[in-house]
């Protein structure tokens, strides 16, 4: 199966992301004014709380192998936007959508995720009227 | 026929607001029981509670979803005690597996954008919280605090009574925990105040909470926080699993 890689980092003017859980502050831990897309294969999927944890396998254009990590919201949260812990299997192709980790590393919190089938899944609102419509 | 018709109409609007209105319990005071998510307000529909705060209050903006970044304590002024832990945090202390499921205590988790059930008796109140599976009991029947000794704990000791429509809940015993998640702590000695409060259609529920802790911060600050009443739904088992700091 040929994997198509791609790492897309821009920026973009965002209003305030919203925060799913208060365990530790999420524009502590990451940059909210900065979003990128990364697509790669799942090695696992942790779907427990406090926060859910994609692992995934990217392939850069230079052919450079990175192992990433997007953490998602409470699963809590997530559960009522019709998420379950088989949404994401292992193998899956998946573009991950969020914000990169202040520290540099392969870590991004989620915003959405592209599956192999089409569908979208929705993690953490981008803007208050988002976060409004989803509760 | 007409004038039938016209009592129909009376009918129909009188039934009406009857369903809209914040229903009563039986001891006359307002019920607030039920399933309650976290609304996201753009200005405070419950400005009237805000109002009734302490003049000079500083109100703690990260309630619901919004967060404050490393350094903003909106505008509360820190003890060195408190300053010096939030300048020496790190978040990634709390991702460690002996800090990743350690609750923080009412103060902070009843703003967390979790939902919560709540059952209303007339000698106690139970407040289900989804956020860490915190249960909050709170005694209205006239008692008072548990002696100086008796533990302290996440939840602490509450007791409430009712002023007019408003539940008004006290709260002593508890432990140090986390006051704002960028960086320090309240102390044990941290006494919080909460008034409660349901819109007149009985949909939203208004809080304040009001903080006196010398030992962390000058002065008082308060959170403001509200919920949609969404009949139906459930409070979800949290189950916090430490394994997420080992990934």
């Amino acid at each position: 199966m040929r994997i198509l890689i791609r790492l897309l980092v821009f920026l973009a003017v965002l209003a305030a992301p919203l925060a799913a859980t208060a365990h530790h502050s999420f524009v502590v831990a990451y940059l909210p004014d900065k979003i990128i897309k990364v697509t790669g294969v799942v090695s696992e999927f942790r779907f427990s709380n406090p926060h859910g944890i994609v692992h995934f396998t990217v392939k850069t254009p230079e052919g450079k192998v990175e192992e990433w990590k997007a953490e998602t919201n409470s699963p809590n949260v997530l559960k009522r936007r019709g998420w379950t812990k088989d949404s994401i299997k292992v193998g899956d192709v998946i573009t991950v959508t969020g914000w990169p980790a202040r520290d540099g590393s392969n870590l991004m919190r989620v915003s959405t995720i592209d599956l192999p089938d089409g569908k979208k899944l929705l993690g953490q609102a981008a803007t208050p009227n988002a976060a409004n419509d989803k509760e | 026929m007409k004038h039938a018709a016209w009592i129909l109409a009376a009918t129909l609007a009188l039934s009406v607001g009857t369903a809209n209105a914040a229903e009563k319990m039986k001891d006359g005071h307002p019920d607030l029981s039920g399933f309650w998510a976290v609304k996201f307000e753009r200005a405070p529909s419950g400005q009237a509670l805000i109002d009734e705060l302490p003049k000079g209050t500083t109100m703690i903006q990260d309630t619901g979803p919004f967060e404050l970044k490393a350094g903003d304590f909106s505008g509360l002024k820190l003890t060195p005690r408190a300053l010096k832990q939030a300048q020496d945090y790190s978040y990634k202390d709390d991702t460690k597996v002996q800090n990743n499921c350690k609750s923080p205590t009412m103060a902070f988790l009843m703003q967390a954008p979790f939902p919560m059930e709540i059952y209303q008796g007339r000698d106690m109140i139970v407040m289900k919280m989804e956020y860490m599976d915190m249960v909050r009991v709170i005694f209205t029947d006239g008692r008072g605090h548990e002696p100086a000794d008796a533990p302290h704990s996440k939840a602490g000791d509450s007791i409430g009574h009712w002023e007019g429509d408003t539940l008004v809940v006290d709260t002593t015993h508890l432990e140090a925990g986390t006051m704002m998640n960028n960086g320090f702590d309240h102390t044990k000695n941290m006494h919080v105040i909460e008034k409660f409060r349901l819109s007149p259609d009985g949909k939203t529920l208004w809080a304040t909470q009001l903080y006196d802790d010398p030992g962390t911060f000058a002065g008082y600050a308060a959170r403001y926080i509200s919920w949609t009443r969404k009949p139906g739904e459930y409070v979800y088992p949290y189950d916090c699993d430490p394994n997420y700091a080992n990934e």
